[in-house]
């Protein structure tokens, strides 16, 4: 069911010592991380703790202190503004509060790279607006602009945006935050289905336990801009790190 | 060159000294100069974005424009003609006023209305962009906020400025017309001192010192609502500061420009 792609690909994402300092802070230290092609890899941890950082380094938003990054085996730290703007078309982001571009339409939102990078026919850019829509669960909302629909459907036009330009990798910045349980539900069953039918890598920067049980194949717990601890969702579950528990167990819904 | 230094907030201090800030500034102002005359000649012409904002920054500015300038031209005459008509020189009443205009009052109106109307209005949208991660979004889908937001901005102050210049220069010169008849100079009079004493270089440096300022004014706005950092209070201090810094800086290069282009005629 799953496309897995042959053993022969470089990672999808390559970290290796990466380093992130500003203004004398160092907010990541030190983070090596593989992603493998088509797999699901969320990233937890308390509020600050550089996660979103992390996310911004792997999409070349920012650059790093020191080591590198690669994408699907293209070092892309040290390169220009310039230079990565193409190597980021592999790359979809889906920011936390959406960041759709509150002067345009849903519509014209989702057809912003489209238009810029790619060839198509109005007949045609209508169609593949109509179908990342679609596929994100949206329809007949095409005209209405950002500050006219809900968050959870926001939520849903980043990630149509997103997925216009036909990405193989998606970083997502807290998909589920803000979200009640039915929307945050049906955000995780997009990444989850998005995976199996088109064989994306997703990378999720989260803090709600439940949603990154359910989606992720492989949980890396941050702390203090390190990686603690990493594995299946079920090993994180067993694992005896005080951190760890006290996390999950903040999560949990025992009542007080 | 790293022109992403324009709007992250790597290596800009959170508390920096007078002469630090300056130099951020100064540092950051040149980085987008630099990347944006690059763009306009390499990248993708947003034609769209670039009408938008010759109607923003041009013809919904006209009406202010025209207003300012036109009493600014009245209440010169004003003064003007009854201590020229004291010594007997109605005929000089047109040409202070023209020349005054042209070189000076018509082309500053300019800067500082559009400064007041439309650079505010720049620099808090790319502020809101910048901390809304607007600006990111851009970057993610492979364009550049610079190419997108400020190469347009920058070629319809380039087209836009010089036209608001000239409805200044006649808005003015009627607004003095006005009082000078009312004061007893006639048309005619007026008319004829306004042509023998404005050379056509007088109009086309005027309008030479508008494109100046359309640089200055856009940069400076552009530089500061890319720059802004810390939510809502970011955003406003960012318009402040690009307001404040854009009307300074057009009243410096106006003193230069003027030593420059009109001091030795």
């Amino acid at each position: 069911m799953r496309s897995r792609k042959p053993a022969a690909m470089p990672p999808a994402i390559e970290l290796r010592g990466l380093v992130y300092t500003v203004n004398g802070r160092t907010i990541l230290q030190g983070i090596d991380l593989q992603v493998a092609p088509s797999e699901i890899v969320a990233i937890m941890g308390p509020s600050g703790c550089g996660k979103t950082t992390l996310l911004k380094c792997i999409a070349g938003l920012l650059r790093p202190t020191a080591g590198e990054v690669r994408i699907e085996g293209m070092e892309i730290g040290q390169l220009s503004e310039r230079e990565r703007m193409p190597l980021r078309l592999k790359l979809g982001i889906v920011f936390q509060h959406a960041a759709l571009f509150d002067y345009l339409t849903v519509f014209e939102n989702v057809a912003f790279g489209l238009m810029r990078h790619r060839k198509l026919s109005r007949g045609e850019l209508e169609r593949v607006v109509r179908e990342r829509l679609a596929w994100v669960g949206l329809e007949g909302v095409e005209h209405l602009y950002p500050a006219q629909l809900s968050g959870g459907m926001r939520k849903r036009v980043g990630l149509a945006r997103a997925l216009a330009l036909d990405p193989h990798i998606v970083l997502f910045d807290e998909p589920t935050s803000g979200l009640d349980p039915i929307n945050a539900y049906q955000i995780d069953r997009l990444i989850r289905r998005l995976n199996s039918e088109l064989g994306l890598t997703a990378v999720v920067v989260s803090h709600d336990v439940v949603s990154v049980f359910r989606t992720a194949d492989r949980v890396l717990m941050m702390e203090a801009g390190q990686i603690l601890v990493e594995g299946s969702p079920d090993a994180i579950r067993r694992c005896d790190h005080p951190h760890v528990q006290a996390f999950l167990q903040m999560a949990s819904t025992e009542r007080l | 060159m790293r022109e992403e230094l324009v709007w992250t907030d790597e290596g800009a201090s959170e508390q920096p000294s007078l002469l630090r800030a300056t130099l951020e500034f100064v540092g950051a102002l040149w980085l987008l100069l630099i990347a944006t005359l690059r763009g306009l000649f390499r990248g993708r012409f947003e034609g769209r974005e670039c009408l938008h904002q010759m109607a923003f920054i041009g013809a919904t500015s006209v009406p202010i424009v025209a207003l300012t300038s036109s009493l600014a031209g009245a209440v010169i005459t004003l003064y003007s003609t009854s201590l020229l008509l004291r010594v007997g020189g109605s005929g000089f009443v047109g040409g202070a006023l023209s020349v005054a205009m042209t070189r000076e009052i018509a082309p500053i109106l300019t800067g500082i209305m559009v400064t007041a109307r439309c650079g505010s209005a720049i620099a808090a949208q790319l502020g809101t962009m910048k901390i809304t991660e607007q600006i990111d979004a851009l970057r993610a889908l492979g364009v550049s906020p610079i190419q997108y937001l400020v190469v347009p901005r920058l070629l319809a102050s380039l087209v836009m400025f010089p036209l608001l210049g000239v409805v200044a220069n006649f808005a003015g010169i009627l607004g003095g017309l006005l009082i000078a008849s009312a004061l007893g100079v006639s048309a005619h009079v007026y008319f004829r001192s306004v042509q023998l004493f404005t050379e056509p270089f007088d109009l086309i440096g005027g309008l030479v010192k508008t494109l100046v300022f359309a640089v200055i004014v856009i940069m400076v706005c552009c530089q500061q609502g890319l720059g802004a950092r810390g939510g809502a209070v970011g955003v406003g201090h960012a318009t402040t500061r690009a307001v404040v810094l854009s009307m300074v800086l057009v009243f410096v290069a106006n003193y230069f420009l003027a030593d420059a282009l009109f001091a030795k005629r």
